[in-house]
């Protein structure tokens, strides 16, 4: 093929690509929809995955929204220095913190700890053909395997993000206190008549959103993966790749929406 | 000339038990054993990819545990090892085949490209050199693998698994093709096999792992009448025995 | 041999006690392991020669193929932020002419390297420590050494010039693009003037010196972490996977702690 052509033959395989996923999530959306009315849930599966990705995600979740809150503070502090607006810092710090950064690296903290775990898990027991083997004992995969993953995500990652409001916090103050001298009551005192409960609830709505993203996007680019140990390597990779583009995507969506 | 003296090795649990067992030079030494005893991990022991807790392994005479990565480079060129897994590279045939000789030794464009030649029609696939190996059959590949570990001539040569997967006449072939080779260099060969029938009818020597120890050593008559129960079992795959 | 016979052979070995395990022995078993790789990847660096093309080979990978996600992904990056500015600014003081001048000196200063560096390292990381496992789990690592080609040498070198060379040019090109989506959502949002916007009076020379040193530590961070964890990936398809996980949360982890580090030490060398 010539190389005139080339590009924009690439450039529409491309494309296909990206629409072929995204059909692929819609449709696993669809089918998760439909095991959920009435609810089909395995119960104990839903307990246990909750616990292995909520839980056990408390302390990176936690260190992460801590230094978050502690680098707002820092970037904060020259621009606080110079009008010497010390009295607005804990609100500027948090203002940024929960509409925006927290939830936002929190959930991509959580797409690479959760989401490219639960593509590997779920491409391996593809690779391995343990899929074809619930289907051949007349289980299905969706009911048994997609569902309870998708529910403890998109709730472990909102609630996540609850805990992880509250770690910034405290992140923010102790950098505060360290390097402005602004003591932590000043800083709360300073930040809570500011902060509207809008505030919180933009990141926490967010929240869930993004993680209804990262949820079905594992286990679309999971459930698809072809081709053994290699397979599993490139399916884990295009599958954070396209959990982080949509949380961006939902990000950017909804700053707008929930002005 | 390998000789492995009480080695040790365990990841999460013991794999390798006190393991002595001495190679003689120039012949076909079969490892046979059921799975997981431990075969692969020895081979990566005597050529020093992974290190042992305890005990001491020469090969012609020269200590390799304990040395450093750096150092490994004039015991590497002695050595030739086929690998279970292939471990071909996303690289072509020939490239894949030339590799060792391109990094362990200075030899000109021509000469690699004659080797590679002179490899692959012996291992009966000409002209394959521009074809990638992720589009070969697992007989091929293990074929290709095949050249790799005798394309540098080398005085020992590691055969992990040649056969697993493979009918039972491409089984023999390989074996054959070890042989062969085997008689033409002179060199010592070790293969770890779990087909026990085949591997034996070429092998000199014999020695049966069993959870990190080695149970057996001898020759094949001595094996095929061994009073031990679980080589008996092993070698004439009986399903009555301990194992 | 009998099972009784079995026994007393497995007690009379004196087998070397196992190491105690823990969370904390390991984590720092694995700093250490870290540290060790990237001793031996700044070695080699300069002390070794490279497969011809191996570079480019990596810097066409890691850069060219991250290009389009990075320059989406830094577009709503841009706008994003700077409509949060905006609607921070509008609670304190209706006056949106200088949005545009703090946020380009938190771009530069900040958020082009730091808050790139995140999709950067899902993209990359994710990527790196893929083929690095999975060459492992084939015994592809083992066959290199049997040729005197050690893995660190051969696949990790390349990867960290690779990684540093373009990590650090797609980081300031994402926030070029930043810079620009923030001007759009500026004009439409808040009714700001590009030339009102395009306000660079604010930015010092230690902004750029901070924000383009951030630029190459993450650069180089992102490849070393994944390639060691690509490196130490152990059984099959589920190591591999593993593998992935962990280089993707512990770059992001290494960057936010860098960030951190760096931010404040920052603070007290380059003031603003």
């Amino acid at each position: 093929m010539n190389a005139a052509l080339n590009i924009p033959y690439r450039m529409g395989a491309a494309l296909l690509l990206i629409a072929d996923q995204t059909g692929g999530i819609a449709i696993m959306a669809g089918q998760v929809v439909r095991r959920l009315v009435p609810p089909r849930i395995d119960r104990y599966e839903l307990f246990r995955n909750a616990y292995r990705m909520g839980v056990q995600s408390v302390p990176i979740i936690a260190a992460t929204a801590g230094f978050t809150g502690a680098l707002m503070v820092i970037q904060g502090a020259p621009i606080v220095e110079r009008y010497n607006a010390r009295n607005i810092i804990g609100w500027s710090a948090m203002f940024t913190t929960f509409r925006e950064l927290g939830p936002l690296l929190i959930a991509l903290m959580f797409n690479g700890r959760v989401g490219a775990n639960n593509t590997a898990e779920l491409g391996t027991m593809v690779v391995t053909e343990q899929i074809d083997g619930l289907r051949a004992l007349a289980i299905d995969p969706i009911t048994y395997l997609v569902v309870p993953r998708y529910l403890s995500i998109a709730i472990m990652m909102t609630a996540l993000v609850i805990i992880g409001d509250f770690v910034a916090i405290l992140g923010a103050m102790g950098m505060a206190w360290g390097i402005l001298d602004v003591w932590p009551r000043q800083f709360y005192y300073s930040a809570m008549p500011m902060l509207q409960t809008w505030d919180f609830s933009v990141g926490v709505i967010k929240g869930f959103f993004y993680g209804n993203m990262i949820a079905l996007t594992s286990c679309y680019f999971g459930l698809s993966t072809r081709g053994g140990a290699p397979g599993v390597g490139r399916s884990v990779n295009a599958s954070v790749v396209a959990a982080a583009s949509g949380v961006f995507i939902v990000d950017y969506l909804s700053t707008f929406i929930l002005h | 000339m390998i000789e492995l003296f009480d080695v040790h090795k365990h990841f999460k649990e013991p794999v390798l038990r006190g393991v002595s067992l001495s190679v003689p030079a120039k012949g076909i030494y079969a490892l046979i054993g059921p799975g997981a005893a431990g075969k692969s991990i020895l081979f990566k022991i005597i050529a020093g990819l992974v290190t042992p807790e305890r005990g001491s392994v020469r090969v012609n005479g020269e200590e390799v545990v304990g040395r450093r990565e750096r150092e490994m480079m004039d015991l590497r060129r002695g050595i030739g090892m086929l690998f279970q897994n292939y471990a071909l590279f996303d690289l072509s045939v020939a490239e894949n085949i030339a590799f060792p000789l391109r990094r362990l030794f200075d030899f000109s464009e021509d000469e690699i490209e004659a080797r590679v030649a002179e490899r692959l029609e012996r291992v009966a696939l000409p002209g394959f050199q521009d074809r990638n190996p992720a589009s070969c059959s697992g007989g091929q590949k293990k074929r290709i693998g095949v050249a790799r570990a005798t394309i540098a001539r080398a005085p020992i040569v590691l055969y992990d698994e040649p056969t697993a997967g493979l009918d039972p006449v491409t089984s023999q072939k390989i074996y054959n093709l070890i042989r062969e080779e085997q008689r033409a260099q002179e060199s010592t060969v070790m293969v770890i096999s779990s087909d026990v029938n085949g591997v034996l009818s070429i092998a000199d020597r014999v020695g049966m792992l069993h959870k990190g120890r080695l149970i057996f050593d001898g020759t094949v008559d001595e094996a095929r009448v061994c009073p031990t129960p679980e080589v008996n079992q092993f070698v004439h795959g009986l399903t009555e025995g301990p194992l | 041999m009998t099972e009784a016979a079995a026994q007393t052979l497995d007690a009379a070995t004196d087998e070397p006690p196992l190491p105690k395990r823990s969370a904390l022995t390991d984590m720092l078993g694995e700093l250490a392991d870290l540290w060790r790789v990237t001793l031996d990847t700044l070695f080699y660096t300069f002390n070794h020669k490279r497969e011809k093309g191996a570079v480019i080979t990596q810097c066409y990978a890691i850069g060219n193929r991250s290009l389009f996600f990075m320059v989406v992904t830094m577009g709503f990056i841009g706008a994003i932020v700077v409509y949060q500015i905006g609607i921070q600014t509008a609670r304190i003081i209706p006056d949106m002419s200088l949005v545009g001048a703090t946020y380009v000196k938190l771009l530069i200063r900040d958020l082009a390297a730091s808050v790139g560096a995140m999709p950067l390292a899902t993209r990359v990381g994710a990527g790196i420590a893929a083929e690095i496992g999975s060459m492992v789990v084939t015994e592809q690592t083992d066959a290199l050494r049997m040729s005197a080609a050690d893995p660190v040498d051969y696949l990790v070198v390349p990867r960290f010039l690779a990684s540093v060379l373009m990590g650090t040019s797609i980081l300031l090109i994402g926030g070029a693009v930043a810079y620009f989506a923030g001007m759009l959502i500026c004009n439409l949002s808040f009714d700001v003037n590009p030339y009102v916007y395009m306000n660079f009076s604010m930015v010092t020379s230690g902004d750029c010196i901070l924000g383009f040193i951030k630029c190459l530590v993450y650069g180089g961070t992102i490849a070393l972490v994944s390639s060691q964890r690509g490196l130490r990936t152990f059984g099959g398809s589920e190591g591999v996977g593993r593998a992935t996980t962990e280089a993707v949360v512990g770059s992001l982890f290494a960057i936010i702690t860098l960030n951190l580090i760096m931010s404040t030490i920052g603070n007290f060398l380059l003031p603003a």
